[in-house]
């Protein structure tokens, strides 16, 4: 325990610094601790196992400015896993089970069977509700296939932060199209939306 | 996007700027809320005139100390809330010394004051100023350590901002002593503690709904 705290706090201090590997190794090696205690919290299965942790690992990127290289690292670390499998926890709960009503998003291109029709009218109300940076990532990426590097050099953004921006983008669409499709009688049928960086 | 694609984008990110953390942006918008709030002050209530004088007698002095090592101490906890397991340390003991002096302080003035004296004592003239003063010169400045705050990751959102609320309100209710004449500490150890307790519910209310992260 200490010998790993010490070496995910050598790690982390050096990302800290700019070492994209050392960042790489930590996040590796800290997602299998994620994970069990993302498992221990969500009956759903391996999906829903697997969006949380992502959400975890955003969150460590968002805050690992937070970490203090004087403090020990697990407390730190464990306190952000379980504030935000909590927090993801209470999100699907009220997102009444989470199933996500978004289809396949190269099921919703405009030249799908006509079954698709409405779903793609959906995906573009819903892109509309969120703002038009992220919308357009959204459609760059996970409609039209262009890599996070093409998008993020249009955009001046780092790779990174566009896989990160189109990650939020899609939490958003399927919190909305959640709390749209929960009113509906006939509710689109309950896909994961296909990540498809790279 | 699986979590390897996920991590590998996430390392490619340049590392986060030094100082970005809560303690750089705390300064600037905690100087401008206390910048407002001595504006709020200075226009409606203004310090008593014979403020110098007053505060040479240690039982009226206390009435501005007390507020104001309380608003230091809930500062620097406000901000290790915002780190992810950071200990409160010494400063999270200290800060009840600050609670146990006012209620020593009213035992102490109960006890000195002769029995017809401590209900006007108590009561005072100032209730409908001071209670809804204490929370208003809070605001500029609570605000401003939420939006610092903001930049940390306070697992206990609520928490956090009901100590922010707090150090606002040590602030706030240090300058407003300086206004108050209510020197009896029958009057300021319950009507002070009570605004400073709105203004930390408030506090509460604006971490849980924008410390969220």
């Amino acid at each position: 325990m200490t010998e790993r705290n010490a070496q995910w706090g050598d790690l982390l201090r050096r990302a800290n610094r700019g070492e994209a590997a050392a960042y790489a190794r930590f996040l590796t090696e800290v997602v299998p601790v994620i994970r069990n205690i993302a498992r221990a919290r969500s009956p759903h299965g391996a999906d829903e196992v697997e969006d949380i942790v992502q959400e975890v690992l955003l969150a460590l990127h968002a805050k690992r400015h937070t970490w203090r290289e004087s403090d020990p690292v697990t407390p730190w670390l464990y306190a952000i896993v379980r504030y935000k499998t909590a927090d993801a926890a209470r999100k699907r709960r009220a997102g009444g089970g989470r199933q996500v009503p978004i289809d396949d998003l190269a099921d919703v291109l405009p030249d799908d069977t006509a079954g698709e029709v409405t779903a793609a009218g959906d995906l573009t109300r819903l892109l509309g509700e969120i703002d038009d940076r992220s919308a357009g990532i959204v459609r760059a990426v996970g409609v039209e296939g262009q890599s996070a590097g093409e998008v993020g050099a249009r955009l001046g953004m780092s790779e990174g932060a566009v896989r990160v921006a189109y990650h939020r983008a899609l939490q958003r669409l399927r919190d909305k199209a959640g709390a749209v499709g929960t009113g509906q009688a006939k509710q689109p049928r309950p896909a994961k939306v296909d990540e498809r960086l790279e | 996007m699986n979590t390897d694609d996920l991590i590998a984008g996430l390392a490619r990110d340049p590392a986060p700027a030094t100082g970005t953390g809560p303690e750089k942006r705390l300064l600037p918008v905690l100087l401008a809320g206390l910048a407002v709030t001595l504006a709020l002050f200075f226009l409606v209530l203004g310090p008593r005139p014979d403020l110098m004088a007053a505060l040479s007698d240690p039982l009226i002095a206390a009435k501005t100390l007390m507020p104001l090592l309380l608003g230091v101490l809930a500062l620097i906890l406000s901000l290790r809330a915002a780190r992810p397991a950071a200990p409160f340390g010494l400063p999270g003991t200290l800060i009840w010394a600050v609670p146990a002096a006012a209620a020593a302080l009213f035992v102490l003035a109960f006890m000195t004051t002769v029995p017809p004296a401590r209900l006007p004592a108590f009561i005072g003239h100032s209730i409908p100023i001071c209670l809804p003063a204490i929370p208003l010169l809070s605001l500029p400045m609570l605000a401003g350590l939420i939006t610092a705050l903001r930049r940390g990751a306070p697992v206990h959102p609520a928490r956090c901002g009901a100590l922010a609320g707090l150090a606002a309100a040590g602030l706030a209710t240090a300058i407003y002593s300086t206004f108050c004449i209510e020197d009896s500490p029958l009057f300021y150890a319950v009507w002070y503690t009570a605004g400073i307790g709105i203004a930390s519910a408030l506090g509460a209310i604006l971490g849980a709904r924008w410390l969220n992260w």
